[in-house]
């Protein structure tokens, strides 16, 4: 086979990618269909949903080069702010699952107290540590946050009201599934738009080479801070989710390793440079570990993940997605020169 | 244990999340020949170090084969390193609880008006010997010098002649021996279980934070300081906020020291 | 290279086909089991499958259920909610399973009970502790365990016999072990038994040392621990180390264990701990099916059964049981049907006379007085005063002195501890 003309193969492509990825939101799309009923589908989805906004959410902040290895804080307190608020005050889950998001921005300002003067590794370190400062926090406040009891019997998701209708989105898995898609989808068009715009040529800017970006003119700090805020904004409100849709949440479980590690995980094997990557990465690899492995392999499960990592790491260190444009001169994806 | 880590980050630059694991499996290993073929303590030490060494030049093969940035990149692999060698062992060990009995350990004597037991004895005495024989080998030795050059600036080392990735090589071996050192006693004092390799690994990362890469009179330092105040937190303020004192100590090193370990910024 | 959207498509297709090909038994009952087999609660969650596969297979042996074989279907949960959710989705509204069992923890029974109602699949839970579960107004949701069951026995043994001076309660972060630490210190309260601290720790903790220091100065003489075996372990041995002997050290979770014990070695002098059941110690009249229990146990294990496994086991023959009850009536085995029929139960098993209030917690689940083994708690030494030794010959006198059964091949000597 002759090789194409190197002018033409980039936007072949791109133009197959672009079809791929159309194909894959009309499946999303139709999903409730496909799966004939069986709720079970729709669970797993879901919640591959809620992991992938999460991946997202992290990979806002791994833009400007920053790796959190603590995002479990964020998630965690969004789960506790919109979990206490709808439970003790009655407050309706519309309100609380942003402001469940704000407080997670609060709890960044201290992260950034902490550590905007750290880079690379000994940021993510600290990002590490810093979960213990929330978790301690929830579980020893028993007065306001029950401590380590936990959340027991959270309302659902909110309920939507059209006209007339009242829509009990939580009752209902078709219901639950479209609204975490919706947010998928919401949150995909932020990043996209993030990226696009000066502040993420800015932050990528700030990861590939800080010294030059600053004499630029780049106020790396300010952008930084900005990064570490919507990334934590958007996984509290989607640690929100979560709480609303398990519905028992204790500070063990929200502030635990697990939510810290999985964005990480989806995001390297997904392509953390890339906007959609992350995303692909936890709608293939969640559904294919519950409904593939769970039945061949049941003890399998961390082996996959902590396998996939080590080779994604090794062999493909932009990820899957991220290694489809790599040797393009320019990536409509990215916006940035690859 | 925080000395092996110090200095395969500090010649390498690779941070190893996986040093705990590495250590609750020397100590498995320990445990197995104790129980299984009945070898006597002394005797599973240099088969724990045979086993950790081989782990750790397979390590080694695989972090040089990451690109830059190297810290991080690092810090990845090892987590799924750490992942897989958790499940191994969860598989291999089962969840229960291990500790190799060594009823000599646990009797007590009276030395200079405290109450030891032997077992934090040999602890004390094991770490100090290995710590200054490693001075010794990092002071005065050329070997030791090259590896401290390196340490201090890799682009000048390598100027200099000294074969640095020969060095990063050493690095590891030195690192493995010391965990194989450690895994055994970690065996006799504390329980082995799959999950402790991510508490002895935070532990060794605070300490090499704290106390600088080369200077190993300041990582004892750091890490009797550290234990201190978290008893202290543990006394007055209530068990419930150990792990918090712990992780704003470790915060607020950071923020004062942001630079890490390696004095001056690479600017 | 281009194998992304392939990728995509054909994972979909796979997993259609394997759908459509899963064979369908006709004549056997399903039943369905979720437990962490892996993550955080691995070690429990197993314990519990084989408990349930245990009663599984002896059903079976019987002849089943009216001459229908049970097939039982296992899941794993991760110990990770979404994941226990979506099994149970998965046994309930495609496998179609009839009842479902197992689990352990509240934060994966919660959503799992939550599922079953949905679906009016009934669920007898194995291993589910706090309160407010039952308070959810679910008709589908019974348990054979209940805290309560902890609770009033250590309460009694501390008020009248143990009588502490200086009590300390410590207790791990988790929702279980907390539940129990309040309930106890309210119970306490209304005894009038005076609390002289009371705890938090994380469990995992790997240095006990100034905890114990802190009791030590406090001069605490009965400490109840809710932590689990690991913290056992490590603090009863740290106690040794430094030299602190309380009275009595008391563990409602995870001390009756044989691993356990065998770990502890010479270090549990004066250990004390609940169980609901263990070879050698079952309700009275349930000797035979207790010993029938362990012997099948062995034969599919090859190692000695304990508590948590019989949790598993009692669950599922409370399961069977209603189910069982229900064919009998010659009435399809639907959920109501068998929801009517657990309502109705009162069976008399090794671990406990199971029968259920109306929020379906166990209403005589109760560790038994007085607590399992090991050995009374008293000074060798000729030093302790001799207001203390008598304090101790009264217990022994009070209490008698229980031995770990000799069953288990381990047997204790008198004053001493099972060695291995």
């Amino acid at each position: 086979m002759t090789k194409a003309p190197p002018t033409s193969e980039p936007l072949k492509n791109s133009a197959i990618a672009q079809v791929g990825l159309l194909l894959g939101l009309a499946i999303l799309l139709v999903i409730p269909l496909l799966a004939g009923g069986h709720d079970y589908v729709l669970q797993v989805f879901t919640h591959g949903l809620l992991l992938a906004t999460l991946a997202l959410a992290w990979n806002i902040l791994a833009i400007s080069g920053s790796i959190s290895l603590g995002h479990a804080a964020f998630f965690g307190v969004g789960a506790y702010t919109s979990g206490l608020l709808s439970l003790e005050l009655g407050v309706s889950s519309w309100a609380t699952i942003p402001t469940a998001g704000l407080a997670a921005m609060a709890v960044a300002v201290l992260v950034w107290l902490f550590c905007h003067r750290l880079r690379g590794a000994y940021f993510a370190l600290a990002t590490l540590a810093f979960v213990e400062i929330p978790r301690v926090l929830t579980d020893n406040w028993d007065g306001l946050t029950r401590g380590s009891l936990g959340l027991v019997g959270l309302p659902g998701l909110p309920a939507l009201r059209l006209g007339s209708h009242h829509f009990d989105i939580s009752a209902s898995s078709i219901g639950s599934y479209y609204f975490v898609l919706v947010y998928g989808l919401l949150l995909l068009a932020v990043v996209t738009f993030i990226f696009r715009s000066n502040l993420g040529l800015a932050l990528q800017a700030i990861r590939e080479e800080e010294t030059a970006a600053e004499s630029l003119g780049i106020q790396v700090q300010r952008y930084r801070l900005l990064a570490l805020l919507l990334s934590a904004l958007f996984s509290g409100i989607t640690g929100a989710c979560y709480a609303h849709l398990i519905r028992y949440i204790e500070p063990g479980m929200v502030y635990g390793l697990h939510f810290s590690a999985i964005p990480v995980i989806f995001a390297i094997c997904g392509g953390r440079f890339t906007i959609i990557g992350p995303a692909l990465a936890a709608l293939v690899l969640y559904p294919m570990d519950q409904f593939l492995l769970h039945p061949l392999l049941p003890a399998g499960h961390e082996f996959l993940y902590g396998a996939v990592i080590i080779l994604a790491i090794l062999f493909l260190p932009s990820g899957f997605w991220g290694q489809l444009w790599k040797g393009q001169r320019v990536s409509i994806k990215t916006g940035s020169i690859e | 244990m925080a000395l092996g880590f110090a200095l395969i980050f500090g010649v390498t630059h690779t941070f190893n999340l996986a040093h705990g694991e590495l250590l609750v499996l020397a100590g498995y290993v320990a445990y197995w020949l104790w129980k299984a073929y009945g070898v006597s303590l002394f005797f599973t030490f240099p088969a724990a170090i045979l086993a950790t060494l081989a782990l750790c030049l397979v390590l080694q093969r695989l972090f040089s084969r990451l690109r830059e940035p190297m810290e991080m990149n690092s810090i990845v692999l090892s987590f799924g390193l750490a992942i897989l060698l958790q499940n191994g062992m969860l598989f291999f060990f089962s969840g229960d609880y291990r500790l190799i009995h060594v009823p000599l350990l646990n009797q007590r004597f009276r030395l200079l008006g405290i109450s030891l037991s032997y077992g934090q004895f040999t602890l004390l005495t094991l770490s100090l010997l290995v710590l200054g024989l490693t001075y010794v080998l990092m002071r005065h030795t050329y070997l030791g010098k090259a590896l401290r050059a390196t340490i201090q600036d890799r682009e000048s080392a390598a100027l200099a002649g000294i074969n640095v990735s020969g060095m990063g090589i050493l690095a590891f071996a030195i690192g493995a021996v010391l965990i194989g050192l450690a895994g055994p006693l970690f065996g006799c004092i504390h329980y082995l279980y799959p999950t402790a390799g991510l508490q002895a690994t935070l532990i060794a990362i605070t300490i090499t934070i704290f106390a600088g890469v080369g200077r190993i009179g300041s990582l004892i330092l750091g890490g009797w300081i550290l234990g201190f105040a978290e008893s202290c937190a543990v006394v007055f303020l209530g068990a419930s906020w150990r792990e918090l004192v712990s992780a704003l100590m470790l915060l607020t090193l950071m923020a004062l020291r942001p630079y890490g370990i390696l004095g001056t910024e690479e600017k | 290279m281009f194998c992304k959207r392939r990728w995509f498509v054909s994972c979909f297709l796979l997993f259609f086909l394997w759908c459509t090909t899963t064979p369908v038994v006709a004549e056997s009952v399903k039943i369905g089991e979720i437990n962490p087999l892996t993550g955080r609660l691995a070690k429990q969650g197993l314990e519990i499958h084989q408990g349930v596969a245990v009663a599984v297979a002896e059903v079976n042996d019987r002849g089943g259920l009216n001459g229908r074989q049970v097939e039982l279907i296992s899941r794993d949960d991760q110990s990770q909610p979404d994941v226990a959710i979506s099994r149970a989705e998965e046994l309930c509204g495609w496998r179609k399973v009839c009842g479902l069992t197992g689990g352990y923890v509240d934060s994966l029974v919660g959503p799992i009970s939550e599922v079953a109602k949905k679906y009016e699949v009934v669920y007898v839970a194995s291993a589910s502790l706090q309160k407010e579960l039952s308070q959810r107004e679910n008709p589908y949701f019974f348990r054979v365990a209940k805290l309560q069951g902890f609770i009033q026995p250590i309460c009694d043994l501390l008020s009248e016999k143990l009588r502490p001076q200086r009590l300390a309660i410590l207790y791990a972060a988790t929702p279980g072990s907390s539940e129990f630490a309040h309930d106890l210190e309210n119970c306490l309260h209304s005894r009038g038994t005076p609390l002289h601290l009371i705890e938090k720790f994380r469990p995992g903790t790997p240095d006990f040392t100034p905890l114990i220091a802190k009791l030590a100065s406090m001069q605490i003489d009965v400490i109840v621990s809710g932590g689990f075996s690991a913290d056992h372990l490590l603090f009863v041995r740290q106690l040794k180390e430094n030299r602190v002997s309380p009275m009595a050290y008391l563990g409602p979770f995870g001390i009756a264990y044989e691993s356990f014990i065998r770990e502890m070695g010479e270090n549990g002098e004066y250990l004390y701990s609940t169980c609901a059941w263990n070879p050698g110690i079952t309700q009275p009249g349930t000797e035979k099916l207790s010993e029938d229990f362990v012997e099948r146990f062995r034969r599919m294990f090859q190692r000695q059964p304990n508590t948590t496994n019989m949790h598993g086991y009692t669950s599922t023959r409370v399961l069977l049981a209603a189910m069982r009850n229900v064919v009998r009536r010659n009435k399809p085995l639907t959920g109501p049907n068998i929801r009517q029929a657990l309502a109705e139960l009162d069976l008399l098993l090794p671990m406990e006379r199971v029968a259920f209030d109306k929020h379906g917690d166990p209403l005589h689940y109760q560790h038994p007085e007085p607590l399992l083994p090991l050995s009374i708690p008293c000074p060798n030494g000729v030093n302790e005063s001799s207001a203390h030794v008598d304090h101790c010959s009264r217990i022994r006198h009070h209490l008698g002195l229980i031995l770990y059964p000799c069953g288990t091949g381990i047997c204790p000597d008198i004053w001493g501890y099972p060695h291995l």
